[in-house]
């Protein structure tokens, strides 16, 4: 990309030094995400409570090292659910939604994108006019009206963020597709008679999925804080399940009281699209440059 | 020049009437709203009389262009939950909500805009690094979750600004601070790419090559350029701002058009939520066409490229 390439500005053993701190860094970030998976496969294993049982005898009892006691390790919240228990549980229902968010979106776009690639003429144009329509509304503001009128469930919810960032695959999968058509690997192919359905899912798909993988990490960190800020708002998943989310909104109300109960469902979110961005940004410099 | 304003007007008035479009047929698609709203045990006679009184009785088609008429006409009926017209409530709360966002826009841009730049001039060093992952911990960290710690803070601990609601200059400290930092966090990230991808332009090296000095080609030749690239991403964060107006107004309980939003998609007052969503539509387009012709004016080689393209 560029002429000025770094290792020329900088003397050599720095620059090894800044690749070592990434390369821990990138470490870590990948510790953290399989940390994450593992407490979302085994959530209710690790809960040492049902996440929606109330025990009034502890209500906002503090966590272990500010003066509680074992019994709920993270603290408890007004309520006297166990925090330990809802968080491990936020974690399992956050994930999910976003991994099925992501797939619904991923699927469509890339669809979407081949259909254009493949028809062209008015068929791209009805796409791209589509991919103008939802990069030039905040999604937050179209989700929330749709929420207002459809009213809430579990299911239209993660196909409602699903749909958000289908746009970025679409174009991506267009614009790759249109030049792997123009390829002697794509038109020997067609040549020899293979129909556009495997021309497309055996031969351009396989050459161009490491871009969609990427795209996918890219877009992975907004659909949690999609989905977090609209649990948040107390207009994504509904009591009584709970997401990271609904955690903090309903923390908020015990800010000054009980902070235990959103810091730490806060410190997950931040943590986990921090991971993801970093895990992203690394896989794209290591698979893909032209994507930013 | 005036065939390009035409086409990019023309465009902005087709996505206004799909912005239209799509909220009378997501309205329509939701169900019955006589049902949704009158309680089930309604007489039956209660519920016809308000489809008569809301001209749902009629054809769909006929729904739709009185719908048409009304919304041209600045008729976006009334709200449910205290029967003044929308467009009143809604119009009511822009200036409350500008007030955030305003200085949050221009906080993005003093802080990202020079902060990439400087980061792509020094690419490599510490500062680039330091400037990149605290742009990546900027964006990567929710608005809601940045705006309680701040609350926690400087509201809680250090008791130096008010936690929430709207008065002085002090209430708008903490909301701005926290809408600003995100985005700026995103334009720091692209202008820094934007600006290395310009650096490694052969013109640049071509300019330093017959003894321009360094700083007159950074400015004389790097930024106009990289200024045409950040400029597309100003319209994208609008859009973010518009988003992040919605969170960090609830939580500083600012009674702006977000707030207005949360409490009528929780109260399903539809008309409120509609009337918000063709504010927003609109305001999207007016910055996009803005954009659109800056760069005209920015770029004379997009004016014809782009009028003579669809």
């Amino acid at each position: 990309m560029s002429s000025i390439s770094a290792e020329k500005i900088l003397p050599s053993s720095r620059m090894r030094r800044l690749w070592w701190w990434r390369d821990r860094a990138i470490g870590i970030a990948v510790a953290w995400l399989g940390l994450m998976l593992l407490v979302a496969i085994f959530a209710d294993r690790l809960a040492p409570y049902d996440y929606a049982a109330l025990d009034l005898h502890h209500r906002l009892a503090a966590p272990l090292g500010l003066g509680g006691a074992i019994a709920h390790p993270f603290g408890s919240d007004e309520l006297g659910r166990d925090v330990l228990s809802r968080l491990a549980i936020s974690i399992r229902i956050s994930l999910l939604i976003a991994f099925g968010a992501t797939l619904i979106g991923a699927v469509l776009g890339i669809m979407l994108g081949i259909l254009a690639a493949h028809f062209r003429g008015w068929v791209e144009q009805v796409v791209l006019g589509c991919v103008d329509f939802q990069a030039s509304m905040p999604f937050l503001v179209l989700a929330l009206a749709v929420l207002a009128f459809f009213g809430n469930s579990l299911l239209l919810f993660v196909g409602l963020i699903g749909l958000h960032g289908w746009e970025r695959y679409a174009r991506v999968t267009r614009a790759l597709a249109m030049s792997a058509n123009e390829q002697a690997y794509v038109i020997a192919v067609r040549q020899l008679g293979a129909r556009p359905w495997r021309v497309y899912l055996r031969h351009i798909m396989p050459n161009i999925a490491s871009t969609l993988i990427v795209t996918m990490t890219l877009a992975f960190p907004d659909i949690i804080l999609l989905e977090s800020g609209l649990s948040f708002l107390g207009l994504g998943v509904q009591p009584p399940l709970t997401s990271l989310g609904n955690m903090v909104g309903y923390g908020r109300d015990y800010l000054t009281r009980a902070p235990w109960i959103l810091v730490l469902p806060s410190l997950v979110i931040s943590l986990t699209t921090l991971s993801i961005s970093l895990v992203g940004d690394w896989l794209r410099d290591r698979i893909d440059k032209t994507l930013s | 020049m005036a065939r390009f304003i035409a086409v990019r007007l023309a465009r902005a008035l087709l996505t206004i009437g799909v912005v239209v479009t799509f909220a009378f047929v997501v309205l329509r698609a939701s169900g019955d709203p006589a049902r949704a709203l009158l309680s089930p045990e309604t007489p039956a006679e209660a519920v016809e009389a308000f489809r008569k009184a809301w001209g749902l009785d009629a054809p769909l088609w006929v729904q739709y262009a009185r719908y048409l008429f009304a919304v041209v006409h600045g008729d976006l009926g009334q709200s449910m939950r205290d029967g003044r017209p929308a467009i009143t409530v809604v119009a009511e709360r822009i200036p409350v909500t500008l007030m955030l966002t305003a200085p949050a826009l221009i906080l993005n841009l003093l802080i990202g805009i020079p902060a990439g730049i400087y980061a792509a001039l020094k690419r490599g060093s510490i500062a680039d690094r330091l400037v990149m992952m605290v742009a990546v911990v900027g964006f990567t960290v929710p608005s809601f979750v940045l705006g309680l710690v701040f609350v926690l803070a400087f509201a809680v601990e250090l008791p130096w600004f008010p936690s929430g609601g709207a008065g002085g200059w002090q209430h708008l400290v903490l909301p701005v601070i926290t809408l600003g930092l995100g985005g700026a966090a995103v334009l720091a990230r692209f202008s820094r790419s934007a600006m290395l991808e310009i650096l490694g332009q052969p013109y640049i090296r071509a300019a330093s090559a017959k003894g321009v000095p360094w700083p007159r080609v950074v400015t004389g030749h790097a930024l106009p350029n990289a200024a045409i690239a950040v400029l597309t991403i100003v319209g994208f964060m609008v859009g973010n701002l518009i988003a992040g107006t919605v969170l960090v107004e609830s939580v500083f309980s600012w009674p702006g058009i977000g707030s207005l939003l949360v409490v009528s998609v929780a109260s399903r007052d539809l008309a409120v939520v509609q009337c918000i969503m063709l504010v927003v539509a609109a305001a999207m387009i007016t910055t996009n066409v803005t954009i659109d012709l800056l760069y005209g004016m920015l770029d004379p080689r997009l004016r014809e490229l782009r009028s003579g393209r669809r």
